[in-house]
């Protein structure tokens, strides 16, 4: 799609470099004339005394003369640039207008984003600003403005870089990866209802936790607060096999349960260690038992010896058979 | 081998001795890789046509291709049937232990898990050890010795096919610590000679198809092709399955049977893949050529790592086949009868349940839970809410899942911790050692790799902890795990290479494979012999090595050979034949100078001359060819054949039966010369004749097999009966 573009555009590309090419040559005649003198003044070392250092200096002064990008120059020039496309070229102010929209909504988005990061609540925090984003970027690639315009060439597909397209894939990137379409329906601006559910049932935990912790007793809070969690795990759990989790989901869960094991120290004690034990041992016994049982219970097993026809019997072989006599 | 029962019964009581290594058994037979040249054979070549001779050659292709498909479809019954009963087992023990471990009472999922493993052993054991024995163990050992042209009793029956896929299937589900890649060349072999024959003996089916190819050398080609297959199969390495079977059966090898292998080879893996995809509902992703795994390893090798662990490794090897070697004499010493087999094998399985019971229950290793629940059955025990126990991985899993999970953990994920990696090795050692051998099906392949495995990794990651500035090495421990795979124990370098190399599906690990191998396979002599030869040692087959010994040139055929030899005139009375059969067990006797007549062959022709003789003589039927090869290769014994007085005094013709130009040495041959014959061109017998060109004794297989070099210089082994 985008070769075709690119070969389709062919005249606009030329028109613009020619152009530049204009605008590159005033921006020499300055720059030259500025730097002539440095020019000058290293040219004319004579060839036979140059040394490395030399040619280095020889480097360093006619490096800026040819890159005419250098950052000082765009800033001085990339204005005046602009200005002379000539009108076709341009893009349409409609264009412009959503392209500010878009770097408004986009920098609201990735705010909400890093305010949101730890602990994780990109999903239920910024599913508004990511709605909005996500609205102004349909607009952009999909609809037509007034006078027929369409910005999807000229904002999205119109260079290499594809700037704003790239922006836009990364933040869609965020989002695919938290799972957030999970919890949210973008549809109707609003979380899922079973992620209200858990949020409701997260937060009984946590202020059941609140609660006990308080009291400074932890034991306390392991039964009390029990039933609770165990509700809120079970939920988590149905779920989990729904594949209804988004990011928040998970990580406020995986927050709670580090509260309960960790902290807590609520998560089940080994308490049986001695009936293991003992089963254990019992079982390690059983073939002990067993190959000693059958070493002096079960008979040996015998080999009948078989004495081969031979012509001759030779006496300097070590005869096994004498071994076990 | 000889006709010397006679003979002890007029000796009186034959000594008895205990088992050892140092025996050959009388019940092992030589294959007949020779032709018999005889002129039945010549008539029925003059028959064939031109066309003819394609069609054989089409139809071993065709064999072959069969041989490969089938193979690859049991190796899939295998993985699926395996997945699902341990996937079902695991569930059951999982839900109970999670149940336990809140109210308490975890000793009775201990129990439980020791029960259900036993259970699922029994069953395999029972039908292992009462229906047929010869299913047990890996079955490398039993094709290793078909190759070399051992004909073992029983060992490519269909039964023992249907013993040998069933109880691999109970025994990788009960939890046993074996794999199920050894079982797999066995089933490849026995496919093999079903196939070609085709018929089943047992089925009692015959479908008068390639009948031209039932004969032990058509057949012990087809069962090397098979073997491959199996390979191919277990480790998703056609190449390394090849050549499997070249390192195996090398003495006798052409080109085109060479390629008719990689075929059955590449069909066999190609089948497997196919088919597990369709199973795991991606077809045409293929992504499962061998029913071994390791998935892919990124490419990034420091040798100098993967180098640090082949010495070590080759002494843990002997280690294993050490005691393996001990416990293998006391189990055929004392633990015999069928009944306790079973017993001992549901007694590993039980221990193997509370031990990994007593190692996850005892462990404090936890580690979070991956986003995408890579672990199959995680336990939480008394791990925090969100994290499983690491040590379940390793023990809360069939061996196979548990070795790729310790390659393929995600990198950066610190997964297993040393205690943990030390532990299970040292148990999974012990546990190894303890099961191989059972009477069950099971390999030995996949506990070797575990344990190698992770003694290495244990090793690496202690190194880094001492040194962090390696941490960029973090990401790839599976790699190293992988190449420090403990390949002391079994010691078939070449084919073993490639299989690794293939089964990774990466060159790059060729030479550090190769080099550890290498390293792993020389200290492990220096200690013991491999495994494989430990057993087959102890089966007391009749196993020709590569060479003769080497201090055996001053042996000559004369004292090599059994003598006297009988001796048959060239028409002979029907009387003296039924005679002579009756009262010796050999297989062989020797008309005179001009020709060598076969046991078999002298039964057949009696049942058929007898039966013919009790119409008229006139009307007999001239017999052929067929009549030899619909009898093979269950030969009925003499005593089921009976002669009446009237036919014993008939005279009988062996001129147009017997083979008119057998091998033959002089005397005073040396015994690494008639070794070298015997070997390369597969011999049965070999006729040892005097200046005169007279009879006078004949060397077998089990002649030369009984001389090795021992501690003492060379020794000679005993025959016994087994």
């Amino acid at each position: 799609m985008s070769f075709g573009r690119c070969f389709l555009k062919l005249p606009y590309f030329t028109n613009m470099f020619i152009v530049q090419v204009g605008a590159l040559l005033i921006a020499l005649t300055y720059y030259t004339n500025a730097q002539t003198s440095v020019v000058a003044v290293n040219t004319t070392i004579p060839g036979s005394e140059q040394s490395a250092s030399g040619l280095r200096q020889l480097a360093v002064a006619v490096v800026p003369q040819s890159s005419v990008f250098h950052p000082s120059l765009r800033s001085q020039f990339s204005l005046n640039l602009l200005s002379a496309f000539p009108e076709d070229l341009e893009v349409s102010n409609y264009c412009v207008e959503l392209l500010a929209i878009f770097g408004q909504r986009y920098s609201t988005y990735v705010n909400c984003l890093v305010s949101a990061a730890r602990p994780v609540k990109v999903c239920q925090n910024c599913y508004g600003t990511y709605g909005n984003l996500m609205e102004i970027y349909k607009n952009i690639s999909d609809q037509m403005g007034p006078g027929n315009v369409s910005c999807r060439d000229s904002l999205l597909r119109s260079d290499r870089l594809m700037l704003v397209f790239l922006l836009y894939s990364n933040l869609e990137d965020i989002w695919t990866a938290s799972e957030c379409n999970r919890c949210v329906s973008l549809r109707h601006y609003s979380l899922t209802n079973d992620t209200l559910y858990f949020m409701e049932t997260l937060n009984q935990s946590l202020s059941c936790f609140e609660k006990y912790q308080k009291q400074g007793n932890h034991s306390e809070l392991c039964t009390e607060c029990k039933a609770t969690y165990r509700g809120l795990n079970e939920l988590y759990s149905r779920m989990e096999k729904n594949h209804t989790l988004c990011i928040d989901i998970e990580d406020s869960m995986n927050m709670t349960r580090i509260l309960w094991s960790k902290d807590f120290n609520c998560s089940f004690p080994r308490a049986e260690t001695v009936p293991v034990i003992a089963v254990s041992s019992f079982m390690l016994f059983l073939p002990i038992i067993f190959y000693l049982s059958s070493f002096l219970h079960s008979e040996q097993k015998k080999r009948k010896l078989i004495h081969p026809k031979r012509a001759k019997s030779n006496p300097s072989f070590i005869n096994i058979q004498d071994k076990f006599s | 081998m000889h006709p010397s029962l006679l003979q002890d019964s007029v000796r009186g009581c034959p000594k008895e001795i205990p088992h050892n290594e140092k025996l050959l058994s009388l019940k092992y037979e030589s294959l007949d890789y020779d032709n018999s040249e005889n002129q039945l054979f010549l008539e029925e070549e003059r028959r064939m046509s031109f066309l003819g001779f394609k069609c054989l050659e089409i139809s071993r292709w065709v064999i072959c291709g069969l041989i490969g498909f089938l193979t690859g479809l049991i190796a899939c019954c295998i993985d699926i049937a395996v997945e699902n009963l341990a996937g079902v087992k695991y569930y059951v023990v999982k839900q109970n232990i999670e149940k336990f471990t809140e109210v308490g009472g975890l000793s009775i999922s201990l129990i439980l898990w020791a029960v259900l493993n036993s259970a699922f052993v029994m069953l395999g054991a029972v039908i292992v050890a009462f229906f047929e024995p010869g299913a047990a163990g890996s079955g490398i050992p039993q094709i290793k010795c078909y190759l070399n042209g051992v004909k073992i009793p029983r060992v490519v029956r269909l039964k023992t096919l249907v013993v040998k896929v069933c109880g691999v299937i109970c025994s990788v589900a009960g939890g046993l610590a074996v794999g199920k890649e050894g079982p797999m060349i066995h089933s490849g072999a026995v496919v093999a000679a079903g196939v070609s024959q085709g018929r089943s003996t047992s089925l009692k089916k015959d479908f008068k198809i390639f009948e031209y190819f039932r004969r032990d050398t058509e057949k012990r080609d087809f069962v090397s092709a098979g073997a491959a297959a199996g390979v191919s199969a277990a480790f998703g390495a056609p190449v390394g399955g090849v050549l499997f079977s070249l390192e195996e059966g090398a003495s006798f090898w052409n080109q085109m049977l060479t390629w008719r292998i990689f075929f059955a080879s590449m069909i066999s893996t190609f089948t497997l893949n196919f088919f597990l995809s369709i199973y795991n509902n991606k077809p045409g992703d293929l992504s499962s050529p061998g029913l071994i795994n390791f998935g892919r390893f990124e490419s990034d090798v420091s040798v100098c790592l993967l180098l640090s662990s082949p010495k070590p490794c080759g002494l843990l090897g002997a280690l294993f086949n050490i005691l393996n070697y001990w416990l293998t004499i006391f189990r055929i010493r004392y633990v015999h009868r069928p009944c306790l087999q079973v017993m001992e094998a549901m007694l590993v399985a039980a221990v193997t349940a509370t031990v990994s019971f007593a190692m996850i229950y005892f462990s404090n290793d936890c580690q979070p839970l991956g986003p995408d629940q890579s672990e199959d059955y995680p336990l939480q025990l008394f791990c925090a809410d969100g994290e499983y126990n690491s040590m379940a991985t390793a023990f809360f899993n069939t061996p196979e899942r548990s070795v790729r999970s310790l390659f393929h953990n995600p990198p950066g994920r610190l997964f297993y911790n040393p205690l943990t990696l030390s532990l299970f090795t040292l148990t999974y050692f012990f546990l190894a050692c303890w099961t191989y051998g059972l009477t069950v099906s099971a390999g030995v392949f996949i506990p070797s790799l575990l344990i190698g495995a992770h003694r290495t990794l244990a090793r690496l990651v202690s190194i880094m902890f001492v040194c962090r500035s390696l941490s960029q090495v973090w990401a790839v421990p599976g790699k190293y795990a992988f190449n420090g795979s403990c390949r002391g124990i079994v010691r078939m370098t070449l084919s073993l290479t490639v299989i690794m190399v293939e089964a990774t599906g990466n060159v790059t690990y060729g030479l550090p494979i190769m080099l550890v191998l290498l390293t792993a396979k020389i200290v492990g002599d220096y200690f013991v012999e491999g495994l494989y030869d430990i057993h087959i040692k102890l089966q007391s087959v009749p196993f020709l090595h590569l060479e003769a010994p080497a201090t055996s040139h001053w042996l000559t055929a004369r004292e090599v050979m059994g003598a006297p030899v009988t001796c048959f005139n060239r028409i002979e009375k029907v009387g003296t034949i039924v005679d002579v059969l009756s009262n010796t067990s050999t297989n062989h006797n020797l008309g005179k100078i001009c020709g060598l007549i076969l046991r078999s062959q002298l039964i057949v022709l009696l049942k058929h001359k007898v039966r013919e003789l009790a119409r008229s003589r006139l009307t007999q039927r001239k017999l052929q060819l067929k009549d030899f090869r619909d009898a093979y290769p269950r030969f009925p014994p003499i005593q089921s054949i009976h002669v009446s007085q009237d036919e014993r005094e008939c005279m009988m013709d062996l001129t147009e039966f017997m083979n008119p130009t057998p091998y033959t040495v002089p005397q005073e041959t040396s015994l690494p010369r008639v070794f070298k014959l015997f070997r390369a061109l597969g011999l049965r017998h070999l006729v040892v004749v005097d200046s005169e060109n007279r009879v006078v004794g004949l060397v077998t297989r089990k002649d030369l097999a009984r001389y090795h070099l021992g501690k003492h210089g060379l020794e000679e082994m005993q025959l016994a009966q087994t």
